[in-house]
């Protein structure tokens, strides 16, 4: 999903940034508030943030004949919401720009909107829709994260596609052109990150249900039956 | 069943080893380019410039090499685990010590 350094005009790099960038500091203060209330929220962040250092890193091969990565945004957005989320992700997209040349600098504002507000905000959207629901917890989490990681894509598509319209039926039809490339790419590779995102919260549950409970992650009643106790 | 999303895992994985398997044999051209390359590519296609034109706002650091590109998404892979790793192994210690008996 990373938009190369110097691949977009730098009039679109400076929206991107204007529209990052209040997001990051609403993050870094939700960050602090997490923090400061329950420190026990800062291993659970650990884990959040380290599967996206895992999955981004992962480039994988699907059914198009390209490569792409899973983001590993989800399962931040549900424990933390996206505003955090898009603070972990300036983190893991800095890495990426200074050491990868993945992304860059003048471009960065505009992977952190699709990779760490838009992806994240839809999946978080999806939990909420579902969290209240009867709906399986793990299927709610599977599918808020498979959610996340296509709209990532999507919205990539869309920033391309606004700095780049085809000159026969402009945005529409360039979305469409960057869509089969990104998008189309990433859904066997959603579903992957969806399940497996699933089976980490499982194992969160199981080791440590108390903080899921503690910052409302899902009711009591959702993590006493996915432990197998009700 | 206790394992059962672990074994939808599974499933999953090899689903996607197959598919992957099967698109080699659909499309033995294909050269599984990174999708961000495609991109560019596309990029450089829609507006008519050729792809050298495309120079960095920001100047910025390459790997030197493929080798030392993919050891370096491997350190980026390995921190997450190391992280994740010692996170989990943790609660398991804590699980355990708490577990009565």
């Amino acid at each position: 999903m990373h938009i190369m350094e110097g691949f977009l005009p730098l009039e679109w790099c400076l929206v991107w940034w204007i529209i990052a960038l209040p997001f990051l500091a609403w993050g870094v203060v939700r960050l602090n508030r997490i923090l400061a209330a329950d420190r026990e929220a800062l291993p659970l962040l650990g884990i959040t943030g380290a599967f996206i250092f895992i999955l981004s890193s992962l480039k994988l091969p699907s059914v198009t004949g390209s490569c792409s990565h899973p983001t590993g945004t989800g399962l931040s957005a549900i424990c933390f919401g996206p505003a955090i989320t898009s603070v972990v992700c300036l983190v893991v997209l800095l890495f990426q720009s200074l050491f990868l040349a993945h992304g860059g600098l003048s471009v960065l504002g505009a992977n952190i909107v699709s990779m760490g507000i838009v992806g994240p905000l839809a999946g978080y959207l999806v939990y909420r829709a579902l969290r209240d629901t009867r709906v399986n917890l793990y299927f709610t989490v599977f599918f808020a994260c498979a959610v996340a990681d296509l709209f990532t894509y999507m919205t990539t598509s869309l920033e391309l596609a606004l700095a780049y319209p085809a000159e026969v039926g402009g945005v529409a039809t360039s979305f469409g052109v960057f869509f089969v490339i990104f998008a189309i790419t990433q859904v066997p590779l959603a579903i992957i990150e969806g399940i497996v995102l699933a089976l980490v919260f499982k194992y969160i549950i199981q080791l440590k249900p108390e903080i899921i409970s503690r910052l409302r992650i899902f009711p009591d009643e959702a993590v006493r039956a996915a432990r197998g106790e009700a | 069943m206790r394992y059962r999303l672990e074994i939808l895992t599974l499933v999953a994985v090899f689903g996607f080893i197959a598919l992957f398997l099967f698109t080699t044999v659909a499309a033995p051209g294909a050269e599984f380019a990174g999708s961000d390359s495609v991109g560019s590519s596309q990029i450089a296609a829609l507006t008519g410039r050729d792809m050298a034109s495309f120079t960095p706002l920001v100047p910025q650091w390459e790997p030197p090499s493929a080798e030392i590109e993919a050891a370096l998404f491997a350190l980026q892979a390995a921190c997450g685990g190391l992280v994740a790793g010692y996170i989990f192994g943790r609660w398991k210690g804590e699980s355990d010590r708490n577990r009565p008996g």
